[in-house]
């Protein structure tokens, strides 16, 4: 390890051969705060924004502890400015033809090519990370980005006929981020059309700069405005009813996972501690560095996982040529954790790498999935075939094989789990930022005075509703659980009324008990319907088609007993199977390849099941509603549980009838009850892989609230009924792009 | 070179375990070139240290004994005197690792070092260079005859017809091509047989040298190519008797660019000696 010590002469160095500092000239960064007089405040509307009376923050060198400048603190006042400016610009923008929005972000991205140097050096300066990194990668990728998106919304008008822009998007980034990760989420909005407030954390220079260079285009400078401000403004900006959309953005990535094969572990460790070794570590300005630093939270945070790492009796490895003195943390090597201990279970910090073996391809796999996380991963073997089954079963956004880190604009990026589930770059990265045309934005209904605690909690008790007149045939009784009719675990029913207010039939009424059941059969359904060929799923959905064909009548008149018209009723049966063939059919085009630049091989776009999907079905529409999401949901292979219509839910049931002969038991799973307080049991069940809940605002309100406990998707509708029977509005493409998950396969050739 | 490979069993199964990552070695040898710079004083001390690995070679067909005259004394004083004065280096006995001819110019070679006083090695291409296409017989002969004549190091170019059907040699240094093949010495080629190099002193104990040949004409490439072996095997290999550049132009791109450093002024052609 390398202390400073004074500089040595050629003499000495032609015997030691060692490397020297290679320090980057940072005057362009220091001489770009001077012209703020080192005190930033916010970019908005292309003016730089130094209101008065706001709180300040220093800027600091992470490695010095030096002084920079001193970033102003917005205040929920200057959020709400800042969204009515982007409001504003929207109109302006959006209304653009796409190829004018085109033109604009080409010139970005040649502005960002006129003053690279100042773009690179201030990042590294503020974030101490690697200048070579930022230089080397970044720069270019941020270029990148924008002339990719430049080019799509070129053909916005050809490709995403359809839809709309979505408005303002308030996107929220997190204490240690790289600019790079705004780059993913504004080049998408912007280009589609959308306007945006960033809200980046205390003392975060390169987003002001970059929306600077944004806003000395001239034209359009309030659809990039940069805010600088504590976490807590985050919920104000969230809260804005402009504001449609609010994207969150992580930390740079962390530590690592390394699982090896047992017969390879010698000979795998011997060569990650050699080439270890051999790293650098230094001031992130230094061109000829690996390694930054991070600051001293993050040194504290290393130096506390190693020690703890230690103490649970792992080995621990610690090389390269790092300065002693803190912030610098010595690239480290953690192997022998056991699983159960509590190292294994947190997230590795960086520069650590936390070693384990396994001795199966299967064990890696269950090893590797056990995991909150699902962002990328890295699979290395030089056997293709079992790589390839393992990057099919990884649960990650992105895969690479025998390679890692790669990213290109063309490739969505995104993750599932805790990892989140929007996605960045290629066409999946657009549709975060666009809903179809015609349908309403969001609501900002958000009640102050929900209480979760009590939401759904208690079930209402119901008691016998008056005289049965039958109707004939008796309508189905019972929750269709793994494949057959059963009685709730409640043992009791509830009461539904026809049109007339007359007394229908009873249905089952669920609770908890029968929802965990209903999970339970729903992931045993799970890998065998997604190891069907999508063809054999088609026919599934086909065959289904055609047994609601043949209910037709009884559907119908099901239908008009709540107030259905005859033929609306016909109509409604007709669009339902019309929907289960067109699923079918969509399920045969799913993913293609991708072929980007700069990576000889094949990237493939994957369209992957979520899992277990829990469906709040609406009240309206109640047979083609709750057909059009299950046929979505099966054709993309995932396993469903649903709650049919609370107001009309024997038609569903009646389907029901039919799956139970023709589908695979517990690939759908109906449950009937109150529908509040199945909505809170399925929100708070941390095994379903992502809910749809069609229903009351409130319910919405607490659909996204319980569900934060896993970040598991969420799709609500915030009380606004949907026009089931219209392809845009109803079950359309939306549906498509919601039911399923993209992944990213990157297969780098070469012989 | 003083270390020997005094060989091991020949094992097959070594040669078909190896598997490479080819665009895992192309990012790496992008990599390397632009990580690892050196500047001022340490990029001096490492030219200077190039300087000492390289094999100063002609390998003209009208070479003749006055170039090879020419190319002894620049070898023997490859840096100006002034200039390592100025870096405190003139009193280090700074040459060349050796030059290197062809069979025919050893004894022109050997004749003039003696002239000039100094020890330093001649190396010769031998066993019908560039192609090795000739016969066994002939090709002992001319190795045979170059060290009669004094050369003390032999690049040997191995029979490829061989090697392309499994049948193996072995080798004190290996060298990345002839320098007369249309592709010569690159990154990512270099890579793999240093990985080689490394994985047979792990197996065995021996230490192997390497060569790069051809087409490494700037002090900028020299340092990369430092910079390479200080990476993937270490600094115990960076010395004459296990590492080695063969070129012709290098050297004086090279005094240019310790002109610069100590002047502050770009030479021009007649301020430096040829070779």
């Amino acid at each position: 390890m390398a202390a400073t010590r004074a500089r040595p002469s050629a003499r000495e160095i032609f015997a030691t051969l060692e490397y020297g500092p290679v320090p980057e000239s940072h005057a362009c960064a220091l001489a770009w705060l001077d012209t703020q007089d080192r005190r930033l405040g916010h970019y908005v509307s292309g003016k730089w924004l130094k209101p008065e009376h706001r709180n300040s923050v220093p800027c600091q060198d992470p490695i010095t502890g030096e002084s920079l400048a001193s970033c102003l603190q917005a205040q929920a006042e200057d959020v709400v400015a800042a969204v009515e400016v982007a409001g504003k610009a929207f109109e302006n923008w959006s209304g653009l033809p796409g190829a004018s929005r085109a033109q604009h972000l080409i010139r970005l991205a040649k502005m960002i090519q006129k003053h690279q140097r100042l773009l690179w050096t201030l990042e590294s300066l503020v974030t101490g990370r690697a200048v070579r990194e930022i230089r080397d990668k970044d720069v270019p990728l941020a270029q990148q980005l924008l002339q990719y998106h430049a080019v799509q919304a070129c053909t916005q008008e050809e490709v995403l006929a359809g839809w709309e822009p979505m408005g303002v998007v308030g996107l929220i980034l997190s204490p240690t981020f790289s600019f790079l990760e705004m780059m993913w989420r504004i080049c998408p909005a912007l280009a589609v059309g959308c306007t945006v407030v960033v809200l980046v954390p205390p003392a975060s220079p390169t987003p002001l700069l970059l929306a600077q260079l944004a806003g000395e285009l001239g034209s359009f400078p309030g659809i990039l405005n940069v805010i600088s401000g504590p976490a807590s403004l985050g919920p104000v900006l969230a809260s804005q009813p402009r504001v449609q959309k609010v994207a969150f953005c992580g930390a740079v990535e962390g530590g690592l996972r390394l699982l090896i094969q047992e017969s390879v572990w010698d000979e795998t460790m011997r060569r990650l501690q050699e080439r270890m070794a051999r790293l650098r570590a230094g001031r992130g300005l230094d061109g000829a560095v690996d390694m930054g630093a991070r600051g001293a939270a993050a040194h504290d945070l290393a130096q506390r996982y190693v020690r703890e790492a230690r103490s649970e009796g792992a080995q621990v490895f610690q090389a390269g040529d790092v300065p002693s003195d803190s912030p610098f943390f010595p690239p480290t090597l953690v192997s022998d954790l056991l699983p159960a201990s509590p190292c294994s279970q947190a997230e590795v910090p960086w520069p650590v790498v936390a070693a384990s073996r396994f001795r199966t391809a299967k064990e890696a796999l269950a090893m590797a999935n056990r995991t909150p996380r699902g962002g990328s991963a890295s699979v290395w073997s030089e056997r293709l075939g079992q790589a390839l089954e393992l990057g099919y079963g990884l649960q990650v956004g992105t895969v690479w094989i025998n390679a890692h880190g790669l990213r290109n604009s063309e490739v969505p990026t995104g993750g599932c789990k805790e990892s989140g589930s929007s996605w960045h770059g290629g066409l999946d990265g657009l549709y975060e930022y666009l809903r179809p045309s015609g349908t309403p934005g969001r609501l900002a209904y958000f009640s102050e005075s929900m209480n979760y605690d009590t939401f759904g909690l208690a079930v209402p008790s119901t008691l016998p509703a008056g005289p049965e007149i039958g109707p004939s045939p008796t309508a189905p009784y019972g929750l269709f659980i793994g494949g057959r009719f059963q009685a709730p675990g409640a043992r009791s029913s509830r009461p539904i009324q026809d049109s007339q207010g007359k007394l229908h039939s009873y249905v089952a009424e669920g609770g908890a008990k029968d929802i965990r059941g209903a999970v339970e059969a729903a992931h045993q359904a799970t890998p065998g319907w997604v190891s069907q060929s999508p063809g054999a799923r088609a026919s599934l959905l086909w065959a289904l088609a055609s047994a609601l064909e043949r209910r037709e009548s009884a559907l119908a008149s099901r239908l008009e007993r709540h107030g259905v018209e005859f033929k609306a009723a016909k109509v409604e049966v007709e669009l339902s199977v019309r929907q289960l063939r067109a699923w079918g059919a969509r399920a045969q085009a799913q993913g293609h390849v991708l072929q980007v630049a700069e990576l000889k091989g094949p990237v493939l776009r994957l369209r992957e099941p979520l899992g277990v999907l829990a469906i709040v079905c609406p009240d309206e529409w109640p047979l083609l509603a709750f057909v059009s999401l299950l046929a979505a949901a099966l054709a993309h292979g995932n396993s469903v549980v649903l709650v049919p219509s609370g107001a009309c839910p024997i038609p569903a049931l009646e389907v029901c009838q039919d799956m139970a002969t023709l589908l695979p038991a517990g690939l759908v799973n109906v449950v009937t009850g109150d529908r509040d307080h199945l909505t809170r049991c399925l929100a708070l069940h941390q095994d379903i892989q992502a809910l749809w809940y069609f229903g009351s605002a409130q319910g919405s309100q607490f659909v996204e609230w319980a569900s934060a406990g896993n970040l598991k998707p969420v799709w609500v509708n915030r009380g606004c009924p949907r026009a089931w029977d219209q392809e845009a509005k109803g079950a359309g493409p939306e549906l498509g792009l919601r039911a399923a998950r993209t992944k990213a396969l990157w297969l780098p050739m070469g012989d | 070179m003083s270390a020997r490979n005094w060989g091991t069993e020949l094992d097959l199964s070594w040669i078909s375990k190896i598997q490479v990552n080819q665009p895992a070695v192309l990012r790496r040898a992008e990599q390397i070139q632009t990580r690892r710079t050196v500047k001022k004083e340490w990029q001096a001390a490492w030219l200077l240290k190039a300087v000492t690995f390289i094999d100063l070679t002609t390998l003209s067909g009208d070479d003749t004994s006055s170039n090879v005259q020419r190319l002894c004394y620049k070898a023997k004083y490859p840096i100006r005197e002034d200039l390592l004065k100025a870096l405190n280096m003139h009193d280090k006995g700074i040459t060349t690792a050796a030059v290197c001819v062809y069979p025919a110019r050893v004894s022109d070679a050997v004749k003039a070092l003696k002239t000039a006083g100094c020890t330093i090695p001649v190396a010769s291409v031998a066993t019908g260079f560039p192609a090795g296409q000739t016969h066994l017989k002939t090709r002992l002969e001319e190795i045979r005859l170059a060290v009669e004549d004094g050369a003390t190091e032999i690049d040997v170019v191995i029979n490829r017809t061989l090697v392309l059907t499994g049948q193996w040699e072995g080798s004190d240094f290996i060298k990345t091509s002839t320098g007369k093949e249309t592709v010569n010495a690159t990154f990512p080629v270099a890579i793999v047989m240093l990985r080689a190099i490394r994985d047979f002193f792990w197996k065995t104990g021996n230490k192997i040298g390497f060569k790069p040949a051809g087409g490494i004409r700037s002090a900028k490439d020299s340092l990369a190519w430092l910079s390479l072996i200080k990476e993937e095997l270490g600094d115990e290999w960076l010395t004459p008797e296990l590492f080695r550049i063969g070129a012709s132009t290098l050297l004086s791109d090279i005094e240019r660019q310790i002109y610069h450093h100590v002047t502050g002024r770009y030479a021009a052609y007649h301020d430096l000696a040829m070779c």
